[in-house]
């Protein structure tokens, strides 16, 4: 008896290249808990990391929330915008 | 209104007065109106991809509210931006118009008090609904920025600002019954 080992697809072959980055900007509307519990319920981070990453756009203006390929980046962001935070795409050494 | 509760189920449940029921329901009809006015106004072409969800715009809306609901995913690079709007922003307006016609649903036109029953589907719904409307709202009063206290100059504008609060009031107790 075997079991079917898991074949691993690559996201895309750009993540390989110079990473992406998706960006999350403040803003002065969403609440704290709310961009916590996005931070949470959508990339699936502990609620530590979550709110690390919430503090961060509140202090700083903005914060790096994902890294890889371009197309990741670019769900990433349509998936931010899905629920209402102000989000882009840029180069990771940008 | 009646706080939030989470149900044996895992539904979560709620009591709204008929005044605030119908306000929320008016909102998110106005809510539906600005995205679909959006959605249909590229050309011919574009309307029947639009149906499918496929397509959008190039240029960024000229509406605050609308441009806050849509922003461009590249903040430097002009072409990219418009590459991906015109990709993407037809399956976001639907998606938004969707939740915004979900929230309406589960909002009936009682007597006395409105109980609202959420499943998981309707929690995301309300809660990007409830985004969505604040984001509107904050982009008319003018406010942008951290500290900005949004235009107050007349009673409309008092009226905006109670509901943009009732609405923020909303969403945090929403959130708190999910945090459990």
């Amino acid at each position: 008896m075997t079991i079917e080992s898991p074949v691993q697809v690559p996201e895309s072959v750009e993540s390989l290249d110079r990473p992406w980055v998706t960006i999350v900007w403040n803003d002065p509307v969403n609440l704290m808990t709310y961009v916590t519990y996005v931070f949470r319920s959508y990339f699936g981070h502990s609620r530590e990391e979550a709110e690390r990453l919430m503090l961060q756009v509140h202090h700083d203006g903005r914060a790096v929330v994902a890294t890889g390929g371009r197309e990741e980046m670019e769900r990433h962001v349509e998936a931010m915008h899905d629920y209402g935070l102000w989000a882009t795409v840029d180069k990771a050494d940008a | 209104m009646i706080g939030f509760r989470l149900e044996r189920d895992g539904t979560v449940s709620a009591r709204f007065t008929r005044d605030e029921a119908s306000t929320l329901r008016d909102l998110a009809g106005q809510l539906i109106v600005m995205l679909t006015d959006r959605a249909s106004a590229g050309d011919p072409v574009d309307a029947v991809l639009a149906a499918a969800g496929i397509g959008g715009a190039e240029t960024p809306p000229l509406d605050p509210a609308l441009a806050r609901l849509l922003p461009d995913a590249y903040r430097d690079d002009p072409e990219a931006a418009s590459e991906h709007r015109r990709l993407t922003e037809h399956g976001l307006l639907q998606r938004k118009s969707d939740a915004a016609r979900a929230v309406v649903a589960s909002l009936s036109d009682g007597d006395g008090t409105v109980p609202v029953r959420l499943d998981p589907p309707a929690v995301q719904a309300w809660l990007r609904t409830l985004t969505d409307l604040r984001l509107a709202i904050a982009a008319r009063l003018g406010i942008v920025e951290d500290g900005d206290p949004g235009r107050l100059e007349d009673d409309r504008d008092a009226a905006m600002h109670a509901v943009y609060q009732w609405l923020g009031a909303v969403q945090g107790m929403l959130l708190e019954v999910l945090d459990g």
